[in-house]
C-alpha cells in the first residue's frame, strides 16, 4: 500500500514516513509545495496523509481541487483545533481527521481502517483456510467453528490486517481501548493465550508467534 | 432627591430671601403705606418665589430620578453615560458631559484592554499550535526509535499544553466550538486512549455502561473535561482499595446524565462546595502534588459555555461521582434530524 505524506515539516516527514515503513506501508513523500497538486495526482498513492497548514495552497482548497478529479482517501492532519478546520475538511471530502500530535498507535489505527472502509467492505474475512465471520465472532474452519470472545476477536482482526507483520503490544492495547474495552497489561496476555489456544482447536498451533519485547506475528 | 434634601440644600438662599422680604415689609411698614398694599407687595412675590422653587425642584427631582433608575438598570454601570436623559436644565448638561467624556474614556480603556486580551489569547492559541509540530515530532521519534522511558514526560507536556489552550478558550467570548450528536462512547474512548499508559501505570480498571447513546456537545472539549476529570481521579486515589473508575450514562428522556465515579480519597465535605471555584485545592490538594486547582474551574467553565451542568458528590475516604447533564431540547433535535 502506497501512501503519500504532504506534510512541510521535514522533520515530521521524515518520522512518518519511518513510522509508516515500519508498519508495512510504502511511504511517498512530497517535497515540492509549488506543485503539491500535480504531487497528489500523479503519486498513485492509495491513501494520502495531508497537512492542513502548508505554504502556498492551503490543505483545505487542495483537498477542494483534488477531489475533483479523485476519490483516493485522505486523512487531513493538523496542529489548528479550530473546529472550522474540521467542518471543511470533513465537507471538503476527506475521510477522516487526526489532530497533531497524534499517537502513532492511533494513528495507524486510523489509516488502516479507512484503507479498509475504502476497499469496499471487504466479503468474508479469510485467514489461511478459515472464514472469519464478525457477525457470528467465530473462526470457522469447515466442519470446526471456535467462539472468540469480543477481546479476542479484536486482537484477531488487528493481527490479521497486518499479517506476517510485528504488531506492538502497544497497538493492540489501542485498538481494544479504541473499542471500549479498557484491559491492562496482564489482560491482553491472557486474550492472546487463549486466542492461541482456540486457534490451536482448529488446527493452527503456531498461528501467533511472540518477537519478544516487540509484540506479536500473525504467521 | 427627596424635597427634604433640596430644602435643606437650598436653605441659605431660602433665608436670605425670606429676609429681604422682611425688610421690604418693616420699610414699606415705615412709609405708612396701607398694610393690604404691604401685604399684597410682600405676598406677591413670595408666592412666585415659590412656585419657581417648585418649578426647579419638579425638574431636579425628574432628572436625577431618571438618572438613578437608569443607573439600576444597568449591569455594566460604566456604560450610564450611554442612557442619559435629556438634561433641561445648565447644571444638568454640564453633569451629562462630564458623564460623557468620562464615559467615553472608560469605554475605550475597556476595549483596549479586550483586545489586548483577545490578541494575548489569539497568540496562545498559535503558540500552542506551533509546540504541538515539534511535539508530535517527538511523539513519532520516541515510537520510530523506541525510547520509550521520555514517554511520561512527553505525555506530561502534551496534557499541559492542551490546559493552556482549554483555559484560553473558557474565557474567550468567541464561539469557536462546534455542535454535534457525539456518541459518549467515543469520547470517553478518545479520552481513556490519551491517558491510557498513566492508567495502566496506577492499576486503575475502568467499567463502562450504557455509554452507547448520543449527545448533542462539541467531542473535542468533552473529551478534554473527560480527561482532566480522569487525571483528576488518578491524582486521588485511594491506597486502601483497587482503583476502579466507572463511567455510565443514563438516559432520562429530556436529558442525558453521565456519572464519572471514582473509589478515590474523596472530598470533605467542608472543601465540596468550593471544588469549582479558581485556584481552590483544599485539604486533598495540600497533601498531595499536583493540585493547580484549575482543572476543575476551567472544566466547570467549558461545562457551562456548552449549556451542560456539571455536579459533584463525595463522601470523604469512599468515592466521589461528578455527573455532566446533557438537555434534550428542540434544537438537538433538529440537529439529530439533519444528521
Amino acid at each position: 500500500m502506497k501512501i503519500l505524506i504532504v506534510e512541510d515539516d521535514p522533520v515530521l516527514r521524515n518520522e512518518l514516513a519511518v513510522l509508516l515503513r515500519g508498519a508495512g506501508y510504502e511511504p511517498l513523500a512530497a517535497e515540492d509545495f509549488t506543485r503539491t497538486l500535480d504531487v497528489m495526482r500523479e503519486s498513485g498513492a492509495d491513501l494520502i496523509l495531508l497537512d492542513i497548514t502548508l505554504p502556498g495552497m492551503s490543505g483545505e482548497a487542495l483537498l477542494r481541487e483534488f477531489r475533483r478529479t479523485s476519490d483516493t482517501p485522505v486523512i487531513m492532519l493538523t496542529s489548528r483545533t479550530s473546529e472550522l478546520d474540521e467542518v471543511l475538511a470533513m465537507s471538503g471530502g476527506a475521510d477522516d481527521y487526526i489532530p497533531k500530535p497524534y499517537r502513532p498507535a492511533v494513528l495507524l489505527l486510523r489509516i488502516s481502517a479507512v484503507l479498509r472502509r475504502a476497499s469496499g467492505s471487504s466479503p468474508a474475512e479469510r485467514y489461511r483456510d478459515a472464514e472469519v465471520s464478525a457477525v457470528r465472532g467465530s473462526v470457522i474452519r469447515g466442519e470446526r467453528e471456535t467462539i472468540l470472545t469480543k477481546n479476542e476477536m479484536i486482537v484477531f482482526r488487528t493481527l490479521l490486517s497486518r499479517r506476517g507483520e510485528i504488531v506492538s503490544r502497544d497497538e493492540l492495547m489501542t485498538a481494544l481501548w479504541d473499542n471500549d474495552e479498557y484491559v491492562n497489561d496482564n489482560a491482553l496476555s491472557v486474550n492472546v493465550s487463549r486466542l492461541r489456544a482456540k486457534l490451536a482447536q482448529i488446527g493452527y498451533p503456531d498461528a501467533v508467534a511472540t518477537r519478544k519485547k516487540q509484540g506479536y506475528v500473525l504467521l | 432627591m427627596s424635597a427634604w434634601d433640596y430644602l435643606r440644600d437650598r436653605l441659605p438662599s431660602l433665608l436670605i430671601r425670606a429676609g429681604a422680604h422682611l425688610l421690604v415689609l418693616v420699610f414699606l411698614l415705615a412709609f405708612r403705606v396701607p398694610s393690604q398694599a404691604a401685604a399684597a407687595a410682600v405676598l406677591i412675590p413670595l408666592f412666585g418665589a415659590v412656585s419657581a422653587e417648585l418649578l426647579e425642584y419638579r425638574r431636579r427631582r425628574r432628572f436625577y430620578g431618571r438618572l438613578r433608575t437608569n443607573l439600576d438598570g444597568l449591569d455594566r454601570k460604566y456604560l450610564l453615560s450611554e442612557t442619559l436623559p435629556e438634561p433641561d436644565f445648565a447644571e444638568a448638561r454640564i453633569l451629562s458631559e462630564i458623564l460623557c467624556e468620562t464615559g467615553r474614556s472608560m469605554c475605550e480603556e475597556t476595549a483596549a484592554c479586550r483586545r489586548e486580551s483577545a490578541d494575548f489569547r489569539e497568540y496562545i492559541e498559535t503558540w500552542v499550535h506551533e509546540i504541538k509540530l515539534p511535539l508530535a515530532a517527538m511523539e513519532l521519534i520516541r515510537h520510530n526509535r523506541g525510547c520509550g522511558v521520555c514517554g511520561e514526560q512527553l505525555d506530561r507536556m502534551e496534557d499541559c499544553v492542551e490546559n493552556v489552550l482549554y483555559y484560553a478558550r473558557s474565557g474567550s467570548p468567541e464561539k469557536d466550538y462546534l455542535f454535534t450528536q457525539t456518541s459518549l462512547r467515543r469520547v470517553f474512548s478518545d479520552a481513556a486512549l490519551r491517558h491510557r499508559a498513566e492508567l495502566l501505570e496506577r492499576g486503575v480498571s475502568i467499567r463502562t455502561e450504557g455509554l452507547d447513546v448520543t449527545v448533542t456537545t462539541d467531542a473535542k472539549w468533552l473529551a478534554w473535561i473527560l480527561g482532566q476529570l480522569l487525571s483528576n481521579s488518578m491524582k486521588y486515589l485511594s491506597s486502601e482499595r483497587e482503583p476502579e473508575i466507572a463511567v455510565t450514562a443514563e438516559d432520562k428522556g429530556d436529558r442525558v446524565i453521565l456519572c464519572f465515579r471514582d473509589n478515590g480519597i474523596g472530598i470533605p465535605a467542608s472543601d465540596l462546595p468550593h471544588i469549582f471555584d479558581k485556584s481552590f485545592t483544599g485539604k486533598n490538594g495540600r497533601t498531595r502534588p499536583g493540585a493547580t486547582g484549575m482543572g476543575l474551574y476551567v472544566a466547570k467553565k467549558l461545562c457551562g459555555r456548552l449549556g451542560h451542568g456539571m455536579e459533584a458528590e463525595s463522601a470523604e475516604g469512599q468515592y466521589t461521582e461528578i455527573r455532566l447533564s446533557f438537555g434534550r431540547d428542540g434544537w438537538s433535535e433538529v440537529l439529530r434530524e439533519k444528521e
